[in-house]
């Protein structure tokens, strides 16, 4: 198995030399219009080949931990966590039920899923959950045209999993939550900076506007108040570190793997930074949180209560 | 319980192949879609996906109402898309009026107009072929491939036992828990819970969200329980698997995997050298 996965880390990393060498000698040397960065639908592919590398990277550096190891209790938890992402993503993403909007931003709650799978799981859960999940939401709905989200998806899960493999815990999610903060405060800098930049993600129709209307306030600040309610509820149930820290690990998941997501749109896409991150990153990721914050600990409860009953 | 898909034996194009090769193909397929907004290049695709989706043997009554759902959601999509020429942007710089349509009144200073070009009008009609020829070939996967080839299809595509299988139980569950979120929302509706009417703030409403997914979620993690046992009585994970049911390649299959990685080669290789990207009659721009 180890020498299989070997193999696999050493063709996904000669396939990215060969592309980034074809982008480098062929864009910038030579000149070659097509193979520039800047909007580009080739490079999806080269995207989901770096999210499954960070994925391989992390695994690597711990591969000695036992969280890894996968048995039949993962394999069904995985198959149930991707199966739940999919219905909950596809029932809520706008068109089967019409769940309003406040202030541009529309409730998602699937989010909570991979990372509460990979919290409860371990992060090889919640990467399948993510990544898989998103796929066939993606083909229940009828286009899945972004495979570099569904990578994406996978991080929130995998970095939510990533909890489980520090044993102090409390420890832990103190530095995640100073890492959180950074991010999210930087992401709403770039916001104050670039405040003009539809949101992209939001519609209504009735209201003639499909994304391109200038981001809300509230969208914008979105990170920032999900942010709030995630320190909240790390300070309220701070005798309950269980909840704590799956909100906590949930906002790193959240901001790596959406962030990733975003960012990989400057190369595809060809949007400035400033865009991806305000007009993809923030009205995503942001809300994210909010759904988080509040769905996270009541399954993290709800699970905790069953596992007393049933005594596993 | 589990709830199957509408499978069953039909006389059709797809399941004249065998499974691991249809899904080669179908990967080959969605990938060169996605590198194409050219318009005579995504009609050959959506011919394909049309020609798949006719040939398939699933009757109009058994796929009626998701193939409604998508072309309903497609239609309303690329409308938008033509409404706003939004998405567009990234591939046209210019554009050119066919004729501007304003309301005859103001508001606030602002006159609601919409500026209908040639560029929006075939951006959306691309969009409109593009998401087609994917929703066409993924509708009939459900319909076409036996269930209990799932997982050995998987296996057979080259990924481990443990992944391959549980790829299949994704498969098999998503329409179970369809089922159970439906039985939720209406035992919770009995009680009078309207999830039309959510009420209140952002976080209110998504606090309100918490009684549909927490006992489907958990709901699902309990019953696993069983199937948990099951696998593991039948020593799941022990040794390498065995498949109930084995698959065989024939000459056909072998043409269609070739002629597949040909076809995203041949893609890949155009869209390198810039074919296929949005194009618009010359005599219109």
């Amino acid at each position: 198995m180890d020498r299989k996965l070997t193999s696999i880390t050493l063709a996904l990393i000669v396939i990215l030399a060969i592309f980034l060498l074809l982008v480098y000698v062929g864009g910038n040397v030579l000149g070659i219009e097509r193979l520039k960065t800047g909007e580009n639908p080739l490079l999806r592919f080269v995207f989901v080949i770096v999210g499954l590398l960070i994925a391989l990277v992390i695994y690597y550096v711990t591969r000695e931990n036992k969280v890894w190891e996968v048995g039949t209790r993962e394999v069904v938890y995985m198959a149930i966590g991707a199966a739940l992402y999919a219905i909950f993503s596809y029932l809520f993403n706008g068109t089967v039920f019409v769940v309003p909007s406040v202030s541009q931003v529309a409730l998602r709650p699937a989010i909570a899923i991979p990372m509460f799978f990979g919290y409860a799981f371990g992060p090889v859960v919640g990467f399948f959950t993510g990544a898989v999940g998103n796929m066939f939401g993606d083909a229940l709905t009828g286009f899945g045209l972004s495979p570099q989200w569904s990578i994406g998806n996978g991080l929130v899960g995998l970095v939510s999993g990533m909890a489980l493999l520090f044993p102090d815990k409390k420890k832990s999610v103190n530095t995640v939550l100073i890492i959180s903060v950074v991010l999210a405060v930087l992401a709403t800098l770039v916001y104050f900076v670039n405040r003009t930049v539809p949101n992209m993600l939001y519609f209504a129709p009735e209201q003639n506007i499909f994304g391109d209307q200038p981001i809300s306030a509230f969208a914008g600040l979105s990170a920032i108040i999900g942010l709030i309610l995630v320190l909240a509820v790390r300070y309220l149930f701070r005798d309950n570190l269980d909840i704590a820290a799956a909100v906590t690990w949930g906002m790193l998941g959240d901001l790596i793997g959406i962030g990733f997501a975003a960012i990989s749109d400057v190369w595809i896409n060809g949007f400035p930074l400033g865009v991806a991150i305000v007009g993809e990153f923030l009205p995503s990721a942001g809300p994210n949180l909010i759904f988080a914050a509040i769905l996270v600990p009541i399954l993290v409860a709800a699970y905790a209560a069953v596992q007393r009953q049933s005594g596993r | 319980m589990l709830v199957a898909w509408r499978y069953r034996e039909r006389k059709s194009l797809v399941q004249w192949f065998d499974p691991r090769a249809w899904f080669i193909f179908y990967g080959c397929f969605l990938a060169s879609t996605l590198l194409f907004w050219d318009m005579r290049y995504l009609s050959i695709f959506a011919l394909v996906a049309l020609i798949v989706l006719l040939t398939s043997g699933v009757e109009w009554h058994e796929m009626r109402r998701p193939l409604l759902f998508i072309i309903t959601f497609i239609f309303f999509f690329s409308f938008l898309t033509f409404l706003t020429g939004r998405g567009g942007v990234e591939v046209y710089h210019q554009e050119h009026l066919i004729k501007r349509l304003a309301l005859p009144v103001t508001i606030f200073g602002w006159q609601p107009a919409i500026n209908i070009t040639w560029e929006r009008t075939f951006f959306a009609l691309s969009q409109l072929l593009r998401v087609f020829s994917l929703a066409c070939m993924t509708i009939v996967i459900p319909y076409t491939i036996n269930p209990a080839h799932y997982g050995i299809t998987f296996r057979g595509l080259g990924l481990p036992d443990k992944i391959a299988y549980a790829i299949d139980l994704t498969m098999r569950f998503i329409p179970t828990f369809g089922r159970d979120f439906q039985l939720t929302l209406d035992a919770q509706r009995a009680r009078g819970y309207e999830l039309e009417k959510l009420k209140g703030g952002l976080i209110a409403q998504v606090r309100k969200m918490a009684p549909l997914i927490v006992p489907v979620t958990i709901h699902a993690i309990i019953a696993s329980e069983d199937i948990i046992d099951a696998m593991d009585l039948r020593a799941f994970g022990v040794g390498p698997r065995t498949w109930l049911d084995t698959l065989e390649y024939h000459r056909r299959d072998r043409i269609l995997i070739v002629f597949s990685i040909l076809f995203f080669v041949a893609a890949l290789f155009l869209s390198f050298f810039s074919f296929g990207k949005f194009w618009v009659p010359p005599i219109f721009s």
